[in-house]
């Protein structure tokens, strides 16, 4: 079965638990491949999908503040972006929108977009609504799931909806040559501005 | 004449004391000395009187009256002449036949004489040699009728002598005086020989042991042949004469030379031509003549070959000999066989007597084994209507009337070649040198030739002192090639790059040391025509489209303060339409350009934008050139064409040279000399096969033998692809060195070294199919290559490659970088001002990983004034990564850091703990900080460009993003300035 390499960047506040969510993920499967990993910030795992294997590699950002102007270092070369908040904070749903605003407009083209609204276990102190959070999501095309790293809920939703919506490999490339290139997401050249 | 008899017995003695081989044969047979009878002495005695008589009698009556005849005419001098010849060799005789009676004479006392102690046997040699001297000189009298001259001119005095010259020869009735003459010079000397013959084969026979038979069989052999050498030369003398004597005058002319003797005649020996014309064929020692009505062709004998093998043509039932000349053939064919068989046997011998430059003693005696003329010999001729070696004089090896091995061809213009031939072409190494218009100037080729004309590599030092070393092809400069020129008094130029029909055409590089400039583009007929580049001394450079050497149409300028512009242009440089203009501030002009004709400067109507907001126009101070003008297939697409080439002609060492370059030995100093100098080459030498090459490229088949192997490949003189390196390095320097040290290059460069790597990837591959044997056909380039995760060009080729170019190439980079990289120092330097807790206070490092534990503290310290004391093993595995060339292994230095930054906080924990990003970046812009490797933005722009593009997206690739953050973000005014 063909392999597509799938590089996942994890956007949001710090606090908020994005590392939480993958390392749930990755850890709630045996993966056959035990792939090395850089603590939580970099981890990768491989899931079926259709008649293709979809090895997500998953980079986590760090939420400071400060740091946020090297996120496009990141994020660059990215198929999907799995923007992470707290329903208990409504100031980390406000960095989510700025996420997706700054993505539309530098990020790469049609990169997939994933809004996960963490700590859904605490839900009777939440800020955020699924509905607010839902109606935001469509009306940019993402997806949006409510999780819980803690209790294991819609974690694998969350990868799940990714690859649904990863476009499948050209029909005619598809089998012809070695998915590995394929798979590889696109890279700037390589002039980059540094 | 004492000292002739003082000789023989002191030498006599030494022979007996000295030669211990001798004495023992003494001993050991105890018959060795044989013994002369006294009686057998006497008459031998006696007989060498009457010849000396008869000698002094015909120098006194008859050679001293024709030395005294007084010649008048030139045929008369060159008789006397001849006479002289005669006298001194007359005297040579006499001297040594008053030699050989002296010692009789001595001898005659003593009781016993060893035969060898004979003058004629000790002094043998001397005796053929004076008679075969005596005999040329009185042959060649005879041949040219000086005896019939001579007898007329004196022929009162002969009949008033008459009765004394009597005793001299036997019968002398009713003979002319000619003849008389011929037989006093020949015949007593004649009898003479034969004398010394029986004398000594009866010696031979009484002895009648037989171990001495064999040897004094020889010794009388010596004469027996010297009598049959007499008979046959006067024979041919004879001949000869009357040849002469038949022949009209004009042919006598062109064909009469002193020693030339008539071998065969077709009028005695029926032979002709298929073509039936010539009706007469002469066969001389050292030429073969064929009469036609009133033409002649004469051919020497040393460029002349006979084929008997050949079928006739036509109905003709009889073999046909093919006279092979460099300029003409001819059939010749008799009607019976038996004359057919002599001519090609005279004809071969006497081939084989011009080739090896004498004649054989005696002259038709020898048969057996090396009576052959060689098929390949030594020989001159001059070419007289051959259409490219019209005038020309071959000298070497010939085989067939063709030049064939080592030679010289020399023209009279001046011109000449010297080197390897094949059926009759410059084929092979050779080295042509061409007068030119400059006077005793001449262009040096030194080439490799096929089928006569230049094709493969070769050098050409111009008479203008210009020097070509690239490749041919059609006797012209063809593919890639660079053409220096170095002399003082022009323009000093370099160009590297493709060559057309001996015009620059193609990708090629220009290099004006005199200007101080450097064109690196497009070329059509010796002009620049496309895309281009110019780069100058003073910083600016710009690249545009070029028509006729002439820059046209729209351009990029950027100036040495890094302003560009963007618009039209004509002429050099000169702007003129539409355009923008980016000052290095920011500001920008929008307009309309043109140049000022009365003031020579620059008037421009537009817009000025004193906004700067557009970030992406600051970037155009880093504009990169030549992307997506000059595609990388197009840069230098010959030099991995012949190599190609080489490949597909099977990687034939012999081929290799005229495919690759001149082999040159390993030793760096003489390399340069030898270029020019290696002509004389030895196939011996070269100890590097190809095929054993080939056997061990087929052992490697992991990435790091393979690495391994390519690495001793680029160093080893022997290997094809050091080669193939060195003409890279060549074309890479030409490029990007000196003032192509440009920042604004930097693209072309790394994708240029990425394409090198590909490109010896794919031959590799294809070497190793060779190898394997499975497949005697090369792959062909450019086919889409798998490749794999753990072999391609980037982890095989690229680490033994990339320290060729690593110099230039990071001189790019770090120009590239130069500006954030001064910030990042900045900030590095700014950082080094904190205490360890100050640092990872200001980073807003979590404290529950402040590794305070690891800190051993003294007495008088405290933990807040301590500094490069945490993450100390991460920092130093961090700062290892300018000790490495390979991207690969820089990559595996950062995952390194990685695992001590984790081991440290492990430690510090003490708890299963996943660093998220929020931690991580944090500690690891600790580590950068308190590492402090300088141009760290060059160096991660370095390993972005050339790392495996296969582990995009993989951990190495995060783990360098997360590296660059730090540089990024260290390079913030926000650390920089920290108060």
């Amino acid at each position: 079965m063909a392999i597509r390499e799938l590089k996942v960047c994890l956007l949001g506040d710090t606090g908020v638990g994005k590392s939480s969510i993958v390392c749930r993920f990755v850890q709630d499967h045996f993966d056959h491949n035990i792939s090395p990993t850089i603590g939580a910030s970099f981890m990768t795992k491989t899931v079926p999908c259709g008649n293709e294997l979809h090895k997500f590699l998953i980079w986590d950002t760090a939420g400071q503040e400060r740091f946020h102007s090297l996120a496009p270092m990141y994020y660059r070369g990215s198929a999907a972006a799995v923007i992470v908040y707290d329903i208990t904070k409504q100031d980390s749903f406000v960095t989510l929108k700025k996420w997706v605003k700054e993505l539309k407009e530098h990020g790469p083209d049609n990169i997939v977009m994933a809004i996960a609204g963490n700590k859904c276990d605490l839900a009777d102190i939440r800020e955020v609504t699924f509905k607010e959070a839902k109606e935001y999501a469509d009306s940019i095309g993402a997806i949006a799931v409510e999780t819980s790293a803690k209790n294991s809920i819609n974690i694998e939703e969350v990868f799940q909806g990714i690859s649904r919506k990863i476009p499948p490999l050209d029909p005619y490339e598809n089998g012809e040559i070695g998915a590995m290139k394929l798979g590889r997401p696109s890279l700037q050249s390589t002039n980059r501005c540094c | 004449m004492s000292e002739l008899g003082a000789k023989p017995r002191s030498r006599k003695l030494g022979r007996r004391c000295t030669s211990s081989t001798q004495e023992s044969l003494v001993l050991v047979e105890g018959i060795y000395v044989k013994t002369v009878s006294p009686g057998v002495v006497e008459s031998f005695l006696k007989k060498e009187e009457d010849f000396l008589k008869k000698l002094s009698l015909i120098s006194s009556t008859v050679l001293n009256v024709l030395l005294q005849a007084d010649e008048s005419d030139t045929a008369g001098k060159d008789h006397l002449k001849s006479i002289i010849v005669i006298n001194e060799r007359f005297h040579a005789l006499f001297d040594l036949t008053a030699g050989c009676y002296k010692t009789l004479t001595e001898l005659h006392e003593e009781s016993s004489v060893d035969v060898y102690d004979l003058y004629i046997v000790k002094k043998e040699r001397n005796f053929i040699q004076a008679y075969t001297q005596y005999f040329l000189g009185v042959t060649n009298h005879i041949a040219t009728k000086g005896f019939d001259r001579v007898s007329r001119a004196a022929s009162n005095h002969w009949k008033s002598n008459k009765r004394g010259l009597k005793t001299l020869i036997a019968e002398t009735l009713d003979i002319s005086f000619t003849v008389f003459l011929q037989r006093v010079f020949t015949e007593p000397f004649r009898s003479h020989v034969q004398t010394y013959s029986l004398l000594l084969s009866q010696l031979s026979e009484k002895s009648g042991e037989d171990a001495k038979r064999t040897s004094s069989i020889d010794l009388s052999h010596a004469y027996h042949n010297l009598s049959k050498y007499i008979g046959q030369v006067l024979d041919e003398a004879s001949q000869t004469k009357q040849l002469w004597a038949t022949l009209s005058h004009k042919l006598t002319a062109a064909l009469y030379t002193l020693e030339r003797r008539l071998q065969e005649d077709s009028k005695n020996v029926p032979i002709v031509t298929t073509s039936g014309k010539q009706d007469r064929i002469l066969l001389f020692d050292d030429v073969l003549v064929f009469i036609q009505g009133h033409e002649t062709h004469i051919c020497d004998l040393k460029t002349l070959w006979v084929d008997s093998s050949t079928k006739p043509t036509y109905k003709q039932s009889n073999q046909v000999l093919r006279i092979v000349t460099p300029e003409a053939e001819f059939l010749l064919s008799c009607k019976e066989p038996q004359n057919q068989a002599l001519w090609q046997w005279k004809l071969n011998q006497l081939i084989r007597q011009r080739v090896n430059g004498s004649r054989d003693f005696p002259l038709w005696g020898k048969t057996g084994e090396a009576n052959e003329p060689p098929t390949s010999r030594v020989s001159s001729y001059t070419y007289k209507n051959d259409s490219r070696y019209k005038n020309a004089t071959y000298h070497g090896d010939m085989s067939w009337g063709k030049p064939h091995g080592k030679g010289t061809l020399t023209w009279p213009d001046g011109r000449n070649y010297v080197g390897d031939f094949q059926y009759g072409q410059e084929n092979g190494f050779g080295v042509c040198l061409v007068p030119s218009s400059l006077e005793d100037r001449y262009d040096c080729y030194k080439c490799h030739w096929v089928n006569g004309a230049m094709l493969g590599y070769g050098i050409c030092e111009f008479a203008d002192e210009s020097v070509y070393k690239g490749y041919f092809k059609d006797n012209m400069r063809h593919g890639y090639g660079v053409l220096e020129n170095l002399a003082s008094g022009s323009n000093p130029f370099k160009y590297t790059g493709n060559w057309y029909k001996d015009k620059m055409s193609g990708y090629g590089v220009w290099d004006s040391s005199h200007k101080g400039e450097r064109y690196i583009g497009m070329w059509r007929n010796n002009q620049r025509q496309g895309h281009g580049i110019v780069l100058t001394h003073m910083g600016a450079c710009y690249q545009g489209t070029f028509s006729l050497n002439k820059l046209v149409g729209p351009g990029i300028l950027i100036s040495e303060d890094g302003s560009v512009y963007e618009g039209e242009f004509t002429e050099e440089c000169l702007l003129a339409g539409k355009g923008k203009l980016t000052f290095n501030n920011g500001f920008t002009l929008v307009g309309t350009f043109n140049r000022n004709q009365t003031t020579s400067g620059l008037q421009a109507q537009g817009v000025l934008n004193t906004s700067c907001e557009d970030l992406t126009e600051s970037m155009k101070r880093k504009f990169q050139f030549g992307e997506g003008v000059l595609p990388i297939e197009e840069r230098w697409h010959d030099i991995f064409e012949h190599f190609q080439k080489f490949l597909e002609s099977g990687c034939r060492k012999e081929t290799e040279e005229s495919f690759l370059g001149f082999h040159v030995k390993s030793n760096k100093k003489l390399e340069q000399a030898q270029e020019y100098l290696y002509c004389q080459r030895e196939s011996d030498d070269v100890s590097g096969k190809i095929e054993d090459i080939l056997k061990e490229m087929s052992l490697h088949l992991e990435q790091e033998s393979m690495q391994c192997y390519l690495e001793k490949a680029f160093k080893s003189s022997h290997h094809p692809l050091m080669k193939l390196m060195k003409e890279l390095c060549v074309a890479y320097q030409a490029t990007y060195s000196g003032i192509g040290s440009n920042l604004h290059l930097l693209s072309m460069a790394q994708e240029e070294i990425k394409h090198y790597a590909t490109k010896i990837w794919e031959f590799y591959s294809a070497l190793k199919v060779m190898a394997s044997g499975e497949n005697k056909k090369v792959v062909p380039a450019g086919g889409v290559e798998e490749i794999s995760e753990e072999v391609n060009p980037y982890t095989v080729v690229l680490p033994p490659l990339l320290p060729y170019f690593h110099e230039d190439l990071s001189m790019l980079y770090m120009l590239y970088h130069q500006q954030e990289d001064k910030h990042y120092w900045q900030g590095i330097v700014r950082l080094g001002t904190l205490t360890d807790t100050k640092l990872l206070e200001f980073l807003d490092v979590q404290r529950q990983l402040w590794p305070l534990k690891d800190i051993k503290l003294t007495a008088n310290q405290r933990y807040s004034i301590v500094r490069h004391k945490c993450f100390h093993s991460a920092t130093e595995c961090l700062q290892k990564i300018t000790t490495v060339m390979d991207p690969r292994q820089k990559l595996e230095i950062i995952l390194k850091t990685y695992a001590e930054i984790e081991k440290t906080v492990l430690r510090v924990v003490d708890k299963d703990y996943k660093l998220p990003m929020d931690d991580l970046l944090p500690l690891l812009i600790y580590v950068v900080s308190r590492a402090g490797i300088q141009r760290l933005g060059a160096e991660i722009h370095f390993i972005y460009d050339l790392m495996d593009p296969s582990i995009r997206g993989g951990i190495y690739d995060f783990l360098l993003t997360a590296l660059e953050s730090c540089y990024e973000h260290i390079q913030r005014e926000e650390i920089r300035l920290y108060k």
